[in-house]
């Protein structure tokens, strides 16, 4: 590991970044670029029918969108893993908050990082957790 | 299967998830455009109906060894394996480079919903 990078402090929060409200434009295209054209996120009918009052959007766009929050918070750290488990939708027209916390960090195991993803209500939509590394000189990656 | 990050997909991928590319770098969750081919789709399916489910996604995890690259010839290999109680299909991938180095590993869990289980419409 580059021991050159000071790691964050245990405890340190990220700053938040809001995301959304994702029209159905949006839903749209990330359904394009993903291959994801599942309907339930495109088709007000379909997702009336299994309880929704909107379509839910994309729960692997909301995840991705992790890497904004964490670039924009450590860009000399780099990603080594992404993960989330995916608790609730965020339906379209809503917005989401991204937030995250520092739990551990060390030289051996890099800095291990809680996340959520916030809608309106209390609940968390998604629960995850990424892993950072110091980057290596010239490179993109841990 | 062979896969290789499209440049401009990426970009286009980067863009709809907010997230800023440098260089030849691709979004950390670009494999959902290759677990989103039809193929793997058509085969899930196939899966859901023969369990008369509805497949929701739960959660999903990619970890890397060494960062993704535009232009580089990948090979993907996917596992699927069924979990009962509550019934599950969990999608395994590993990502290698052309010399048989680890890349990366993709993990998708899908929660198999029961259609009978599912709100009719007009329900109270």
């Amino acid at each position: 590991m580059n021991e050159a990078t000071a790691l964050p402090q245990v405890g340190e929060r990220l700053p938040p970044l809001e995301i959304g409200p994702f029209d159905a434009q949006a839903l749209a295209r990330y359904a394009e670029v993903s291959g994801d054209d599942n309907p339930l996120h495109l088709d007000d009918a379909l997702a009336l029918s299994v309880g929704f009052t909107a379509p839910p959007v994309h729960g692997m766009k909301l995840l991705a969108a992790f890497e904004a929050l964490l670039k924009s918070w450590r860009s000399d750290l780099a990603i080594a893993s992404l993960g989330g488990t995916f608790v609730q939708p965020v339906l379209r027209g809503e917005k989401a908050t991204l937030t995250g916390r520092v739990l551990r960090a060390s030289q051996e195991d890099g800095v291990f990082v809680r996340l959520y993803a916030h809608g309106p209500s209390r609940a968390p939509a998604i629960i995850a957790d990424a892993t950072l590394r110091p980057r290596r000189p010239g490179s993109e990656g841990p | 299967m062979e896969v290789m990050i499209d440049a401009g997909l990426a970009e286009n991928f980067a863009r709809e998830t907010g997230v800023r590319l440098e260089g030849d770098a691709a979004p950390i969750a670009y494999p959902a455009v290759w677990l989103a081919r039809p193929a793997l789709r058509d085969r899930i399916a196939q899966i859901c109906a023969e369990a008369e489910a509805l497949p929701v996604h739960e959660s999903q995890r990619f970890n890397y060894a060494a960062p993704l690259r535009q232009g580089v010839r990948y090979l993907l290999a996917i596992a699927a394996r069924r979990e009962a109680e509550p019934s599950r299909l969990v999608l395994d991938a590993t990502l290698s480079d052309p010399e048989g180095a680890a890349v990366g590993r993709i993990e998708t869990v899908l929660r198999l919903v029961s259609r009978a289980d599912l709100p009719k419409t007009g329900d109270a």
